[in-house]
């Protein structure tokens, strides 16, 4: 149901750029999108795991148990090959589309 | 409160597979650095550990979805999803209402009011109307009402013992009908003289009301209707405690009721309720000589019995209606003379007791709905901006996957949560409101059964209006969201969305402004009618008169001349009472619902019977009434038994009567006579006009009986059996009262007084129902204005908000601050105006609801409608003033530049 959702993919995008520097574990993928996005994706923090499970069931991610810096055991995620030609893809995409719309709503909009 | 781990509680009792206990120690890392953050910023590691999970949302439902994920989801997930759902819908809308106590606070508090309103009223409306009477079968029972139907529309609902028994014998639709006399006893023999209420039965009477003896029994058939038959009586649980003491052998003892020994036969249970509120004795209808002589029960003419019955199974009361109808035809052709206009009035129970009440009740409910539209409408105003103003948030959480419906469920659950808010603030009102209002409340405008209080159904019912009030506010909102466009949302920052909500918004303040001049103008007819009553003069002067009554037995009393010089002996012993100033004797006094009434006729036109009303006075009763002479002289002691019949009447008389006469006052001289006009005896000369005096009742002496005059007898003359003692005095009642007591049982010990009373309060009684409703409409329609001058006062606002660009490029381009200013004014005088037009249109259908309690106060009367649409034309403009200052003190650059 949700993946007929427009936007679903937003938050992928969001989790892919996010690992594509360091593998990292969920808690650390939720703060730099909360703090990047100035708090406002703070909303619903919990849907961040159905995305990082299906994104590594499609092969986008792959993850590993590791440590953390202080000493925590975690499930870390990183972006696979597979995963890195998603996101330059669907950004571009997404990029075409929100301009299309940008264009639009600013011919008719205030 | 130790945190446990949340998802322990779903994965039941199968035991946790390797990758759930994985997903469980991710999940857990997670909300445990977490609350580790949110305790940097200062929260306590329980405050924190439950920030962070209410922020994860519900962990179960993540849980799910990622089992989901891993394709081993199982089944009959589908109730638990919904309820996950609602359980995080609710703390989400709990949180947001804690970051927002503005908000929360304003529309708890406008739902709390009006629905603390609507319980109110209904828990009194529940009560009178809905809640079984007392009775078993109780949708059964009826009235039977013995009416005249004349032009004047008089109603005597009484009948006499024949005609009763024609109707029992003819009806086949009523199985069971039972004639019903209250009366007021004197309870004698041991212990002191104490006034009870009883009833006169005839058979079948407990049957009908089914209750049945706790000790002893009650009366046969025989017993019941036999004449002189049976001095039994049936007594109630509280004289049988009071009076005996409990004694468990009370069968076969002695009471005196008027003078005439009766032997209980039967206690009655506590519970059991008789026609009349708070009966004490049941006497045979047979022994109908405790109070009148034994041929009152074959004299057609006699009508003093109410009678009651019980329809037949599957018998309608219009079909006990048509067939009494025709039995009081049959009646009419039967005995021309006693039956003319007389027919039988068939009415439920519930309508009897109720009266007009009943149908009160039903129009201030109704207007306790009206405020809380009202209030519901200001709500669902006040989501509708805060769901604007959310927008980017909402967006965001649909960006991330929350599918819309939930956004609206969310929503939904927001405004459904708040009118539970609502309602915790207003049943504790609606509590305190029963307790205010009900003593305000007249005795005998309710039957004595309803004692309202927020029983079960009433809570039930203040639950289904929450619930359909926060699923109504809430679903504008909800679906105005739902439908918003996402991609537009983010694009422009989350603002210029409003299209949809902004209309909405408007329709709303137009209702509001309608719906509350719909109530302001219930409120100012009822107001304006309750003033014109309290202006009506009831040509008397009350203060300081002091009136009681004392009923000399028939026994002891048998003929006119014991009960003259009784009269005569209280009228001078209650005078020689310190602190009494004059007395006086009459048959009936004003506001006491006592007079009598019969027929005079011209003797120069004697086939017209003229009705009228029946008052029997000593000389000084005029006097201290301060009531006014106009013509002629009123009575002297000289007016006795040997002298010719003498009449003093009002000036509405003389015009009812000689109308062809130029002024009242030339009513002198003239001659009725009273009754048969072939007795001489019945002829009486007017000797005396004195002005028109209000007796009964404030508003039906002028509108409803305009044929029934007021005629005044000297005592000495037309003497009575129970008199109306009055006095003037500047001392307080209770403190005449041990005085009055001792005077009247220097007389005859075993006459009670009863009813002393001031004369000011039984004229204030009279217009207490209307100074009831009057009060309730006006705080229910003030209570809307307030919210209509909200609701008005919060669109303006946001349209200056929102509008901030357009206004400050206008004031950048030279536009005036007054023509900025009246622009906004003219915008809400706009919405006002049209709420005003629907309004009126509302009001003018429905002020004729009122109209029967309306009292020389026209349902359209313009005075009111003008009055209340300047009323709230005034307000509304108050609540447009400060939206419009604003918008002249917004910087233009600031508001250009600001996102």
């Amino acid at each position: 149901m949700s993946g007929s959702d427009l936007f679903t993919g937003t938050l992928d995008l969001l989790i892919l750029r996010t690992v594509l520097g360091e593998p990292l574990h969920g808690y650390a993928i939720g703060k730099t999108i909360r703090e990047g996005s100035d708090g406002i994706l703070s909303v619903e923090e919990g849907a961040l795991y159905p995305a990082l499970h299906r994104l590594e069931r499609r092969g986008l991610l792959e993850s590993s148990w590791g440590r953390t810096d202080t000493g925590r055991r975690a499930k870390f995620y990183r972006v696979t090959e597979e995963g890195r030609a998603h996101l330059t893809a669907e950004a571009e995409r997404w990029e075409a589309f929100s301009g299309a719309v940008a264009t639009i709503l600013g011919e008719t909009g205030a | 409160m130790k945190k446990g781990w949340p998802f322990k509680r779903m994965l039941g009792p199968g035991g946790l597979g390797r990758s759930d206990q994985e997903i469980r120690e991710e999940l857990e890392l997670y909300l445990e650095l977490r609350t580790e953050e949110l305790m940097e910023e200062g929260m306590s590691r329980e405050e924190a550990r439950h920030e962070a999970e209410l922020r994860f949302g519900d962990p179960r439902e993540v849980e799910r979805r990622l089992r989901r994920e891993a394709g081993r989801t199982r089944g009959r997930e589908g109730g638990r999803k919904m309820m996950n759902a609602i359980r995080q819908d609710v703390l989400y809308a709990l949180r947001s209402f804690r970051r927002n106590p503005g908000f929360t606070l304003v529309a708890a508090l406008t739902l709390g009011i009006a629905v603390a309103g609507n319980t109110t009223i209904f828990s009194v409306l529940d009560e009178a109307v809905f809640q079984a009477l007392p009775f078993p079968e109780a949708d059964r029972l009826v009235f039977v009402n013995g009416v005249h139907v004349t032009e004047g529309g008089i109603g005597v609902r009484m009948a006499s013992v024949p005609e009763f028994r024609d109707w029992q014998a003819g009806a086949r639709n009523v199985d069971r009908m039972v004639g019903v006399q209250g009366v007021s006893l004197t309870l004698g023999g041991e212990g002191p003289a104490e006034r009870v209420d009883a009833e006169l039965v005839s058979e079948g009477y407990f049957e009908l009301l089914g209750g049945e003896a706790e000790i002893g029994r009650t009366f046969t058939p025989e017993e019941a209707s036999t004449p002189e038959g049976y001095p039994l009586a049936v007594i109630s649980r509280g004289l049988w405690e009071r009076r005996f003491g409990a004694d468990p052998g009370v069968v076969g003892r002695t009471i005196e009721l008027n003078d005439r020994a009766f032997s209980v036969l039967g206690v009655m249970p506590g519970t059991f309720q008789g026609v009349g509120p708070e009966v004490d004795a049941w006497v045979p209808l047979g022994m109908i000589s405790v109070i009148a002589s034994v041929e009152t029960l074959d004299a057609r003419g006699a009508r003093f019995l109410p009678v009651v019955g019980r329809l037949a199974p599957g018998a309608t009361v219009e079909q006990a209606q048509a067939e009494l109808d025709g039995i009081a035809r049959e009646l009419q052709q039967t005995y021309p003379d006693s039956h003319e206009d007389r027919f039988a009035q068939v009415q439920t129970f519930r309508d009897g007791y109720l009266g007009s009440t009943g149908r009160l009740l039903w129009i201030l409910f109704a207007a306790g709905v009206v405020l809380l539209l009202v209030a519901a409408s200001n709500v669902a105003n006040l989501l509708l901006v805060r769901s604007h103003a959310r927008t980017r948030e909402l967006t965001v959480r649909r960006a991330l996957g929350a599918e819309s419906g939930r956004v609206a469920g969310q929503l939904l659950t927001e405004s459904v949560v708040l009118a539970l808010l609502g309602g915790a603030v207003g049943l504790p009102l609606a509590a305190w409101g029963i307790s205010a209002l009900m003593p305000l409340l007249p005795e005998g405008v309710l039957p004595t059964w309803v004692e309202p209080s927020i029983s079960g159904r009433v809570f039930a019912f203040t639950l289904v209006v929450l619930g359909l009030v926060g699923i109504g506010a809430g679903l504008i909102p909800a679906v105005s969201s739902a439908r918003r466009d996402l991609a537009g949302s983010l694009k422009s920052g989350g603002r210029g969305t409003a299209g949809g909500g902004a209309g909405a918004r408007r329709v709303f303040v137009v209702a509001q402004v309608a719906l509350a001049l719909f109530l302001l103008v219930g409120a100012g007819l009822l107001t304006r009618s309750f003033r014109a009553q309290l202006q009506v003069d009831p040509g008397l002067e009350m203060e300081g008169v002091y009136v009681f009554r004392v009923s000399p037995p028939a026994e002891r009393y048998p003929d006119d001349e014991s009960l003259r010089l009784f009269a005569d002996e209280i009228v001078r012993r209650v005078g020689t009472v310190p602190g009494v100033g004059s007395v006086a004797a009459s048959s009936d006094f004003p506001f006491r619902g006592r007079s009598s009434g019969s027929y005079i006729v011209r003797p120069d036109a004697v086939e017209e019977l003229i009705r009228y009303h029946r008052h029997s006075v000593t000389p000084g009763y005029f006097e201290n009434l301060g009531v006014r002479l106009l013509a002629g002289r009123t009575f002297t002691p000289a007016d006795d038994g040997e002298a010719p019949g003498v009449a003093v009447v009002t000036a509405a008389m003389v015009e009812r009567v000689f109308p062809e006469l130029p002024e009242p006052e030339a009513g002198v001289g003239r001659t009725i006579y009273i009754g048969n006009p072939s007795d001489p005896e019945n002829l009486a000369e007017i000797v005396g006009v004195v002005e028109n005096v209000r007796f009964r009742n404030l508003t039906q002496d002028m509108m409803a009986e305009p044929n029934s005059p007021d005629v005044f007898f000297s005592i000495l003359q037309v003497p009575t059996r129970t008199h109306e003692i009055s006095f003037r005095s500047d001392r307080p009642l209770s403190e005449l009262l041990p005085g009055l007591r001792e005077a009247v049982a220097t007389v005859d010990p075993s006459v009670p007084m009863f009813f002393p009373a001031a004369l000011a309060d039984a004229y204030r009684a009279q217009t207490a129902i209307p100074r009831f409703a009057a009060l309730l409409m006006t705080v229910l329609s003030g209570l809307a204005l307030v919210l209509a001058c909200v609701g008005v006062y919060g669109v303006l606002a946001f349209t200056v908000g929102e509008r901030a660009k357009e206004i400050a490029v206008r004031r950048a381009l030279g536009a005036r601050a007054r023509v900025v200013a009246g622009d906004v004014v003219w915008s809400g005088v706009r919405l006002a105006g049209l709420g005003l037009m629907v309004g009126s249109g509302v009001a003018l259908l429905g002020g004729r609801l009122l109209g029967d309690f309306l009292f020389q106060v026209p349902a359209a009367d313009p005075i009111t409608f003008l009055g209340v649409a300047g009323l709230l034309l005034l307000v509304v403009l108050a609540a447009a003033v400060v939206p419009a200052w604003r918008a002249t003190r917004q910087e233009p650059v600031e508001a250009l530049t600001s996102e």
